[in-house]
Order: C-alpha cells, then sequence, then structure tokens
C-alpha cells in the first residue's frame, strides 16, 4: 500500500516536474542581475519552457499548464494583466499545429523554428499591449527583447533536458 | 433508465464541446482580464498585490545565491579600481566640505528670510530603506519589486529615490512586498521642469532606457546637458528632486538619461512627504475626484 502510494506519488510529481521547472526558471529570470546591460536584454523564459515542454512532451505539459505559467508571469510583471497569458496560448496554438514539422528535426532547425513562432508571439503581444495602451510600443526595444530569447534558447533548452533525461520517465 | 442515457450522451458532449473550445475560453479569459486592468483596477490591483506576497517570497529565497555571487564578481571588480576610487573619493570629499559650508549658510540665511515672509514650509519627508528582490526590464514593462517589511506603512504613490535620484513610484502595495513602476515604464507620467530654465513639461516612459519629456514649449530653450528635476505640478511629487539629464534633442524628442543607474540597483529609499491623500487607497483617481 505504502510503496503504491508512493509510486503514484512520484508519477505524479514528474507530471508536474516540467512546469515546475518552467516557473522556477521565469522566477530565476527575475532576480535582479546588477549588470549595467541587463535593461531589456531579460529573456521571455515561459515563452522558451512552453515552447520546448510542448514540443517534447505535450502529454505532461499541456493547455493549462500553458495557462498556468502565463499567470505567473503575470503576476510578477507589471505588463497588463492577461498579456502575458496571451503571448503563450499563441505559442500553444502554434506549436500544437506545427509540432509535425519538428519532430527529430536537428536541434539548428529547431532553435530556427522557435525563432520564427518567438516573432509571431512577440508580434502577436506587442499589438496586443500597443491596443491596450492606445499607441505604439517602440519597437526596438520589444525586438530586442525578442532577440535576447531567442539567443537564451540553448541555455534554457539545456536545462530543460537535463530534468527530462535525468528526472522524468518516458511514461509516466 | 433511457433518461441516465439521455443525461450521459448530453454530459458527454459538453465536455468535448468544452475541449474543442478550451482554447477559446482560455483566450477570452485572457481579453477578459486585460479588459478589465483597463476599466476597473481596484479588482486586479487587489489580486495582483496578494499574489505578488505570495510569489516574491520564493524569489526572495532565489536571490540570496545570486546576491552572493554577485558580491564575489563586485568584490575582485573594485579592487582592480580600489586606488582610482580612493582618489576620487578624497577630491570629492574636498569639494562636498565646500558646498556643506556654503549649505549651512545658505540654510540660516533661508530660515531668516522665511520667517521675515511668515512662510510655511513643506512638510518634512521620511524616509523607508527597501531591498530590491526582482526586477523587470523588457519592451513590455519596467518595475522592480521590493521587500518592505510590514513596519512602516508604504502608500501607493510614493516617490521612489535610488541614492542619485527618482527613479519610480509605487504602484501596487503588499503586506510585505510592493511593485514599484520605473519612471521608463510605459506608464510612469512625471511633471518635470529644466532646472535651468524652469521650463515645465512631462516625462513619459517609453519602455526604453532613456524616457521622453514631452508638453515642452515651443520656445522653450534646451541643451543637452540640462539637468532635470520634479517639477511638483500635480502634487504627486515634491519638486526638485533630481531626476536625470538631456541626453538628446532631436526633432520631435527630448530624451532624458536618468541619473539613477536602473540596472544596478539594490536597495531604494521610499519617500514619505505627507502626500498620501493624493491617492485614493485602491484607485489611481485624484482625492478631488479628478482624474
Amino acid at each position: 500500500m505504502s510503496e503504491e502510494w508512493s509510486e503514484n506519488l512520484t508519477q505524479y510529481l514528474q507530471r508536474l516536474l516540467p512546469l515546475l521547472t518552467s516557473v522556477l526558471l521565469i522566477f530565476i529570470s527575475y532576480i535582479p542581475l546588477e549588470l549595467p546591460f541587463s535593461s531589456n536584454v531579460r529573456p521571455a523564459v515561459a515563452l522558451i519552457c512552453a515552447f520546448f515542454w510542448l514540443l517534447t512532451r505535450p502529454d505532461v505539459f499541456n493547455l493549462l499548464s500553458v495557462y498556468l505559467l502565463g499567470l505567473t508571469e503575470d503576476i510578477i510583471s507589471s505588463a497588463p494583466f492577461g498579456s502575458n497569458v496571451f503571448a503563450l496560448l499563441i505559442m500553444y496554438v502554434l506549436v500544437t499545429n506545427l509540432a509535425k514539422y519538428f519532430n527529430a528535426k536537428p536541434f539548428i532547425i529547431i532553435w530556427s523554428g522557435f525563432a520564427l513562432l518567438a516573432f509571431v508571439s512577440f508580434f502577436s503581444r506587442w499589438l496586443m499591449v500597443s491596443v491596450y495602451y492606445s499607441q505604439f510600443l517602440p519597437v526596438f526595444s520589444v525586438f530586442f527583447s525578442f532577440l535576447s530569447t531567442v539567443a537564451f534558447y540553448p541555455i534554457l533548452s539545456l536545462i530543460n533536458v537535463f530534468v527530462q533525461n535525468r528526472l522524468m520517465t518516458d511514461e509516466v | 433508465m433511457k433518461r441516465r442515457k439521455v443525461l450521459f450522451i448530453h454530459l458527454s458532449q459538453i465536455r468535448l464541446l468544452a475541449k474543442k473550445f478550451a482554447i477559446v475560453i482560455l483566450f477570452l479569459t485572457a481579453f477578459v482580464m486585460m479588459l478589465i486592468n483597463k476599466t476597473d483596477t481596484v479588482i486586479i490591483e487587489k489580486t495582483s498585490s496578494m499574489a505578488t506576497d505570495i510569489v516574491s517570497p520564493v524569489i526572495d529565497v532565489l536571490v540570496i545565491p545570486a546576491r552572493a555571487l554577485s558580491g564575489v564578481y563586485d568584490y575582485f571588480r573594485e579592487l582592480r579600481t580600489i586606488r582610482e576610487d580612493n582618489q576620487r573619493l578624497r577630491e570629492e570629499n574636498r569639494r562636498l566640505e565646500n558646498v556643506e559650508n556654503r549649505a549651512r549658510a545658505l540654510e540660516i540665511e533661508n530660515k531668516l528670510l522665511s520667517e521675515l515672509l511668515n512662510y510655511t514650509p513643506p512638510p518634512e519627508a521620511s524616509y523607508l530603506s527597501a531591498r530590491i528582490i526582482a526586477e523587470e526590464g523588457d519592451g513590455f514593462s519596467h518595475s522592480i519589486i521590493i521587500y518592505t517589511g510590514g513596519d512602516k506603512p508604504v502608500k501607493k504613490g510614493q516617490v521612489v529615490l535610488s541614492d542619485r535620484g527618482v527613479i519610480g513610484r509605487i504602484d501596487r502595495v503588499g503586506k510585505l512586498y510592493s511593485k514599484v513602476i520605473l519612471i521608463t515604464d510605459i506608464n510612469s507620467k512625471i511633471p518635470v521642469m529644466v532646472e535651468r530654465t524652469r521650463v515645465r513639461g512631462i516625462l513619459s516612459g517609453d519602455n526604453t532606457s532613456v524616457p521622453k519629456m514631452v508638453f515642452i514649449p515651443l520656445s522653450a530653450e534646451l541643451t543637452v546637458g540640462d539637468r532635470i528635476v520634479t517639477s511638483g505640478v500635480a502634487g504627486t511629487f515634491p519638486p526638485g528632486l533630481p531626476i536625470g539629464k538631456i541626453s538628446s534633442i532631436d526633432k520631435g524628442a527630448v530624451k532624458i538619461k536618468p541619473f539613477g543607474n536602473l540596472d544596478r540597483l539594490e536597495y531604494v529609499k521610499i519617500v514619505d512627504y505627507g502626500l498620501d491623500d493624493i491617492f485614493y487607497e485602491n484607485g489611481s483617481e485624484r482625492a478631488d475626484g479628478t482624474e
């Protein structure tokens, strides 16, 4: 009985691991860097994690996970409440429809694919937030955020790959 | 029995439909959240402040090892420049001693003249130091979360200063943590003036590192390097607080480089000038009813 209970708990935790890892990475991304160039450099960690987990483990990272991730970002961020959820839902729709083109492809293709989907997601959010404020946000700073997000993708992917390979089993 | 089957089919159909349109429903909730945020800030503000209080302690714990690493880096970086710093500080100290002497004389003179004119001085300011636990700087918003503790009350709208000048204002107040909108954020609008010419305008953040000064008279004489201070108009910010200096003047935009280094903040000062009646407790409206 106790063994079964422990097994169930492990399985349950493993199912939650992608979401928990993503939330932890989001928290870390908000830590003050105290670097002279840190303004506008913060990557959109939630977008990276959502793309990675939706592509590799859609069985444990679903629509609800994406929504919760967006809400977490909205709580910490001072951007219009709901805009992070919106950007992540755009990413969800894109990944779930285009996942077949990324399966079993070299990393560089996946990275390029992420850059493309992240661009659409950033652009949609930029448009939405611009409508919200009734003025266009400066394109340059948003584009810079997009570039830093794309640049950080390999590093955060490595962390996520580690979690997937070392801490998760194939079937949970 | 038949009725049960009908109900079963009906429920499963609803479930299927809900699954099919879950994405649409969630998109709609995102829109609704944004709409509520736009129209009725009270609900979002209270929820957000509460949620910030729940989430922030986790980030606060994560900050500890990050600060330790940063401390080691700073230690070695500062070792390299310690000699030059020492020399520079000695010179600065000499200059400040002269300034202090002049300030003392002016203070006495000011006091005497104020008494002659029967002048009522502005309220005394009280300060509260707060540690930064999270910073946000991307194309969509610029803000920080600070640990204020529960000892002194923090109020929405209070001015937040670094050691060099104004960096923002309190936006959301939790029990232990508060959110500060930086002067570079698109939501930040501060009445300012050019110190030299007393020309007034509004410092408007645009999510870049150099906010712009708008609503400046056409005849205004501005030069790069002019110091910008708060004007005190509208009463939200007391006058004379340093903000930055003009970094560029283009056709339509006067850009201001803030004095406070917004990238390297560790501690900030919250200043209470007794202007808390400017804001309602839970809204952004003015106390006199106007927006």
